[in-house]
């Protein structure tokens, strides 16, 4: 297997012209494999115990604690359908399905630009940027998760609640974000090469090796985000972990789950109230159901 | 390293006696195998060693594939037949005397004689970059050096372009456009049969090939239908030099006309695209009026919508809005 | 009756047409091995590394010539093999293997690593300030002197939609230009691009070369064969007597194999490296990079008239895309723009620019035949602008007799222009032609054109050799070459004719150096037909007075008393006495001395007295050097008329009528001058019309290196009943009269189509060629199109 494609250019230099497909086919059957062994891995070790904490008696466990703002949601809906598009315009043809990509492939991709965008503004002014720093409590409960993964039965130490994001949380995030802006940085580069309204094409812009390697950078984000993103969608629709996309959903979580899950010193929250109030009974009725699950 | 050309470098060589025979080396041999024809273009890519087939099928000795038949009302003409045959086909001359002109275009005399209907649809793009084995889009590269700012590019296209420039070179695509003919195409034992509009697809689709021809398949015949025998036509092509070029552009139409009303339409431009184009907006523009004039310019003026001219190809627009002027002034009384 | 003045089929007719005729590819010998030549991908840069390695451990390959294995040559001049290739295409080295598969499989194997540096494609660029040299060392060099000539941002800033004008390299001038300017009443100024294009010579320049005991045996494509013997043992730094060179038939050369080419030594060097023959065929790839092209001009020019249609003043200024290793189509240019116009002032500039192109050479009326092409149509618009009809423009303006031309007063052996004008425009059917001017059937727009074309047509002082054998014919050796022309046959009438004789008791010998060749002219610039006649006239005259001789010593009386003709030494009054030649021819050998050869004048040239002496007592020889005479340069002339129709909708011309006529001084044989008539006219079609040369701008490569898509003209092209005619007035220096016609065809029928093109457009100049339907759509629809001085587009 090559894990690059070159040719000779017109002055008989070899120079890079990208990635070599047959990664793509590698990305697939891993992102494919890791979730078949994942399933199978939890399946065989059970469920992992958490530090446990009393309920709290005045506050009900069914009233809501908000996750995710409505700005936030939007932005992580958005982006995921254009990272979708992004990969289906990407990868689809290569793995032998035809039809006309480019132009959907690079809307999408300023769709992905501009999300990006609207993150990192969003996340300057209102949001609280430390909520993603990996810190030496990460560190601590990522040990402890990755041994809990790696070796079955070990069940010594009970996991810690976190902060708002887990340390694979914040870990996958930046994995994601590095990846997504390798791949949008690049391709930005790549749109000098089409035509638009704005400008004539320039393939010259640069010279072959830096061209090459801003391809192969482009293929290697892609490759990596179509194992990102499958991991992703895996452990959103897992059965322990779909009240957190439900969260991603509706923008709350119960209290129930945030007291279980969460430590309220590294992410304290308001209340949204009860339930049974007036901001959207029947929503919230409702939803207790989906996460009872939880194994 | 070492870059040479005009030598063809070694493969091995099958004429199979039968299409069967020939399907079942294409399906042996996959990807490694390529089908030569009249070799117009088969060769040029040898002799530069930029294409190089382990495998070369040959269909030269086929007989069947160079028959030229009825076809229920229509004709059927086998992918072999050359270009010479169907020039001096008495049938087609009196019925489609539109594909006699398209063929008599084609090239030199001799290449009529070599070349055949089937290679003449199948054949790749002549784009200068392309073929010099630059590593371009349509190589599986990632670059159109045609579309280069600075790049020679009068040849190159003004509609349907995707990332790759270049144009279909057949001079008979049109005419088969304009006379609704269909290609029959094998693989295996599986027969399928094409519009011959569907039979080309652009860079849009898959930017390596110009036809939806894969691995194994084998175009075996053209279909012409009787719908449009006897019809009103009119083909034009303009070249640089008059006794062997590829078309700047070419303009193949065929028309039905009721008194002077055009009743019926099929105009079809190529050397504008990476596929021969039929321009529906024109036809649609012209069916159910009275043939003047005035419905000539519109209709060359239809014809450009939505156009985009390269650097050095802004000549092409003018061109295609005259040529399908005049395709619609020949039916004017 | 006289040979000369007939048609006669030359004697290589039936090899050629029956495919029997073995040209420098078919020939073989003992062990021979092939090579094939690795060319350069860039347009210049510099070899690094050379890893041959792979190539060399592969079956069948036996060794590899590089650079370093070949005499070095100083640039500009061309290298055989080169470790700074300047144009793509260079060949940089070459691989000897048991045959071509092999060898260029080893050529792929072969890795060089190259280091690019900077390139320059257009003369004008490398003129901008900062702008790159196609050397290292420059952009022009005079006798090992380099400059990086540069103009000012001011020179091109000043030129508006002009070319710009800086200071020149080269300069003449007649009389006052400017104070004639001022006094004009009427001034054109157009700047003018004419590209550059490769020659195409059917046959590519392969070669094949072995050594024998010293001597090396060449089989090789080129145009002459007495001087590209001399040629090749320059390069070997050997004694001409040590090569043997055989080129007996050459598919043509249009001036691209004058005296041989460059890499005919590859394979004479590489057999003297491995001791084996060596075979270079040259395929049509390779022949497109090292086969030469025909300079491009990008020019300004200034011409005012006078009233009645006098051309007063010229002011040309000229811009040469050299190649590489130069070219001197410049001065040509100059001289002829003042020989057709006879301007009463006149100022040339010219800048000669290398640049990293394929290399130039002369082509085919080079220098005229682009002035030509590009400067009628600027006169047809000062006739329109004064009035004057263009056919009365030219016989006003052609010169006479007493011409004087060109910085050094050149004057002319005969000019006859205004007979060829006349003559051609009755034989076109200019009145009548003419009214069709500008008029329109549907889209087609009529024009029609005229292209008054000189070129140099001879030259003097060359050695002529023939022997009347003891079978009493007569052997004319010719050591000029054979490309198609016929004058290895034509030019040997002059001899015959003096001795009286029939066309069957001649023989030519020629094409193989082994067989005893004189010191000849090259076969080049039109000159064979001119200075051949002469030679051959002279020993004809030579050999004629050893007849009369002989046969006053056999038979008694004085030489005067004995007269040549039919086969025989007679008498004079009585022609069925006296000896046979085959008795002259036995006596001579009896008689030896100078009869035979084995006495030689003084005045022939080293080669011809090696010659001769080879062939001293094989029977009566005749050996003379043309010492005619004679003063003044020696033209002929050609003017060509066409009819076109340029289709306004869609670019397309079509030449419907062309007819020339010609000043070539005696006719020597009507179907062979019919046949250069046509085919330099039709060259010239292509040239005006089609043919072309197109690089990427970005990388330097080249894209019109197939027939395809170079576009030389076809047969196809012209129409069938093209007219010709020829003034045949005799040159008066000349005992025969003759004068050549390779040349000046060309320019006619590139002037003829330029013209008429113009004219069909109601008169406006594109200037620029080829004149493609797209360039002459763009111009009427308004639409972009190419440059105003963009090179090497299309």
């Amino acid at each position: 297997m090559d894990f690059l494609r070159s040719a000779d250019n017109p002055w008989g230099q070899d120079i890079w012209i990208g990635i070599s497909w047959d990664l793509v086919w590698l990305a697939v059957i891993a992102s494919l494999a890791f979730v078949v062994l994942h399933a199978i891995a939890v399946r065989l070790r059970g469920p992992a115990r958490i530090e446990t904490t009393p309920p709290p008696a005045d506050v009900p466990e069914t009233s809501r604690v908000e996750r995710h703002s409505l700005v936030a949601r939007a932005f992580h809906w958005t982006m995921s359908i254009a990272m979708f598009a992004l990969l289906i315009t990407a990868f689809v043809p290569v793995l032998g399905l035809e039809f006309d990509w480019v132009q959907l492939h690079w809307m999408a991709g300023l769709l992905l630009l501009a999300t990006i965008i609207w993150h990192v503004i969003h996340t300057l002014g209102w949001q609280d940027l430390w909520s993603m720093w990996v810190g030496p409590t990460d560190v601590r409960d990522g040990a402890i998760e990755l041994k809990h993964a790696l070796i079955p039965g070990d069940d010594d130490e009970p996991k810690h609640r976190t902060g708002k994001y887990p340390a694979d949380h914040k870990l996958y995030h930046h994995a994601a974000a590095t990846a997504a802006l390798a791949a949008t940085a690049t391709g930005l580069f790549m749109m000098v090469r089409i035509d638009t309204p704005f400008w004539t094409r320039n393939p010259y812009l640069f010279g072959d090796g830096a061209w090459g390697m801003v391809y192969v950078l482009h293929g290697l984000a892609g490759v990596g985000l179509i194992g990102l993103v499958a991991a992703h969608v895996y452990f959103a629709v897992r059965p322990e972990k779909r009240w957190l996309t439900w969260g991603m959903v509706r923008g709350w979580i119960t209290r129930e789950r945030y007291r279980v899950h969460f430590d309220p010193t590294q992410w304290p929250v308001d209340e949204l109230g009860d339930p049974s109030g007036d901001r959207g009974g029947a929503l919230a009725e409702a939803s207790p159901r989906s996460p009872q699950d939880d194994a | 390293m070492g870059t040479i050309r005009d030598m063809i470098a070694p493969f091995d060589f099958f004429q199979p006696a039968t299409v069967d025979d020939a399907l079942a080396l294409l399906s042996e041999h996959g990807d490694d195998a390529w089908v030569l024809a009249g070799g117009l273009d088969s060769f040029d890519w040898f002799k530069d060693r930029i294409k190089r087939p382990k495998v070369v099928v040959d269909l030269g000795v086929i007989e069947s594939l160079s028959a030229i038949s009825e076809s229920g009302d229509g004709l059927e003409i086998g992918a072999m037949a050359s270009l010479t045959s169907i020039v001096n086909h008495a049938r087609i001359r009196a019925d489609y005397p539109l594909l006699t002109t398209a063929a008599e275009h084609v090239a030199t005399p001799q290449i009529r004689n070599q070349g055949t209907l089937g290679g003449n649809v199948s054949q790749d793009t002549r784009c200068w970059y392309y073929r010099s084995g630059w590593p371009c889009y349509r190589a599986g590269g990632n670059t159109c050096y045609a579309a280069a700012p600075q790049a020679m590019n009068r040849e190159h296209c003004i509609l349907g372009a995707s990332r790759c420039v270049a144009v279909s070179p057949s001079d008979t695509a049109p005419a088969l456009f304009a006379l609704d003919a269909t290609m029959v195409v094998r693989h295996g034992r599986r027969e399928r049969v094409i519009d011959a509009e569907d039979f080309f697809i652009g860079p849009s689709t898959d930017i390596t090939r110009m036809t939806i021809l894969e691995a194994g398949d084998l175009l075996t015949s053209i279909r012409i239908p009787a719908q449009w025998a006897g019809a009103r036509v009119y083909y034009e092509k303009v070249r640089d030099r008059g006794s062997w070029d590829f078309a700047l552009e070419s303009v193949a139409a065929a028309f039905r006309m009721d008194g002077d009303m055009v009743a019926d339409a099929r105009v079809v431009v190529n050397g504008v695209a990476p596929y021969p184009v039929r321009l529906e907006a024109v036809e649609r523009s012209i069916i159910g009026s009275r043939a003047s004039e005035d419905l000539a310019i519109g209709a060359g003026e239809v014809a450009i919508q939505g156009v985009r001219s390269l650097r050095h190809n802004d000549y092409k627009v003018p061109m295609m809005r005259n040529l399908v002027k005049r395709a619609v002034r020949s039916v004017v009384a | 009756m006289a040979l000369i003045g007939q048609d006669i089929a030359p004697p290589d007719l039936v090899a050629k047409i029956t495919g029997r005729a073995k040209y420098a590819e078919d020939f073989r010998a003992e062990g021979m091995v092939f090579c094939k030549m690795l060319l350069s991908p860039m347009p210049h840069a510099r070899v690094r590394r050379i890893d041959a390695s792979k190539a060399l451990r592969m079956e069948g390959v036996i060794d590899i010539l590089t650079a370093d294995d070949v005499p070095a040559s100083e640039a500009p001049r061309e290298p055989i093999l080169s470790n700074e290739p300047l144009y793509e295409g260079a060949p940089i080295l070459a691989v000897a293997a048991v045959d071509e598969t092999t060898a260029a499989a080893a050529i792929e194997a072969i890795d060089v690593d190259l280091e690019p540096l900077p390139f320059v494609l257009d003369p004008l660029e490398s003129l901008r300030p900062g702008g790159p040299d196609a050397h290292e060392q420059g952009n022009y060099a005079s006798r090992g002197e380099w400059q990086s000539v540069k103009w000012t941002e001011q020179d091109f800033a000043d030129a508006g939609n002009h070319m710009p004008r800086g200071e020149a390299l080269m300069e003449w001038e007649k009389g006052d230009v400017e104070a004639a300017f001022a006094q004009a009443d009427h001034i054109v100024e157009e700047t003018i691009v004419h590209q550059s294009i490769t020659h195409h010579p059917m046959e590519p320049r392969s070669t094949m070369a072995y050594w024998q005991n010293g001597k090396v045996y060449c089989h090789t494509s080129t145009q002459s064969v007495a001087r590209t013997r001399v040629s090749l043992a320059g390069t070997l730094d050997m004694d001409p007597e040590d090569v043997v060179l055989v080129s007996e038939f050459c598919g043509g050369g249009f001036g691209s194999k004058i005296a041989g080419t460059t890499h005919m030594a590859v394979p004479a060097l590489f057999s003297r490296k491995i001791g084996r023959p060596v075979m270079l065929r040259v395929t049509r790839y390779e022949e497109n990079y090292i086969g030469r092209a025909r300079p491009g001009f990008q020019c300004w020019v200034k011409m005012g008239v006078r009233t009645d249609g006098k051309v007063t003043a010229i002011d040309l200024f000229l811009v040469q895309d050299s190649g590489p290793h130069g070219a001197s189509d410049w001065n040509t240019a100059g001289m002829i723009a003042d020989l057709t116009y006879t301007p009463e002032s006149m100022r040339f500039r010219a800048m000669p620019i290398y640049t990293n192109t394929p290399p130039k050479a002369a082509q085919r009326g080079p220098g005229g035949a682009q002035i030509i092409s590009m400067l009628e149509p600027i006169l047809d618009k000062a006739a329109r602008a004064a009035g004057v009809d263009r056919l009365e423009m030219r016989l006003l303006n052609a010169p006479d007799a007493d011409v004087t031309f060109g910085p050094n007063e050149t004057t002319l052996t005969s000019v006859h222009a205004k007979e060829a004008l006349r003559q051609g425009a009755a034989l076109f059917g200019w009145a009548e032609k003419s009214a069709l001017s500008g008029t329109r059937v549907g889209s087609k727009a009529s024009g029609v054109g005229i292209g008054l074309s000189p070129y140099t047509a001879g030259s003097r002082g060359f050695d002529g050799l023939v022997l009347i054998k003891p079978d009493g014919k007569l052997y004319v050796h010719q050591g000029i070459g054979n490309l198609g022309t016929h004058s290895i046959a034509d030019t040997a009438r002059a001899a015959a004719d003096v001795l009286g004789l029939e066309w069957d008791d001649v023989e030519v010998v020629w094409g193989n150096t082994a067989q005893q060749l004189p010191w000849s002219s090259v076969q080049a610039g039109s000159q064979t037909t001119h200075a051949h006649t002469r030679a051959n006239h002279a020993a004809g005259l030579d050999a004629k007075r050893k007849c009369q001789e002989v046969a006053a010593r056999a038979l008694g009386g004085a030489a005067d008393d004995y007269d040549v003709g039919g086969g025989r030494v007679f008498r004079r009054g009585r022609r069925g006495s006296g000896l046979t030649l085959a008795q002259v021819a036995e006596r001579a050998i009896e008689y030896g001395g100078r009869f035979d050869g084995h006495e030689l004048p003084e005045s022939i040239h080293t080669v011809t007295t090696v010659a001769a002496g080879n062939l001293a007592g094989q029977g009566l020889l005749g050996v003379a050097k043309d010492e005619f005479g004679g003063e003044g340069a020696i033209y002929s002339w050609v003017v060509g008329f066409a009819r076109v129709e340029v289709d306004l909708e869609t670019g397309d011309v079509e030449v419907m009528d062309y007819t020339a006529v010609t000043d070539c001084g005696t006719v020597l044989h009507p179907r062979s001058l019919g046949a250069q008539v046509f085919g330099g006219s039709i060259q010239g079609m292509g040239m005006a019309m089609t043919q072309r040369w197109v690089f990427d701008p970005k990388w330097g490569v080249s894209f019109a290196k197939r027939f395809y898509t170079a576009r030389p003209p076809g047969i196809l092209d012209v129409p069938l009943d093209l007219k010709w005619g020829a003034v045949g007035i005799a040159d008066p220096q000349s005992p025969v009269g003759a004068k050549g016609i390779g040349e000046p065809p060309v320019g006619a029928g590139a002037a003829a189509i330029t013209t008429a093109v113009a004219d069909a457009l109601g008169g406006n100049c594109l200037c620029r060629t080829p004149l493609t339907p797209d360039v002459i759509l763009a111009d009427i629809e308004g639409r972009r199109g190419f440059g105003r001085l963009e090179q090497h587009v299309g």
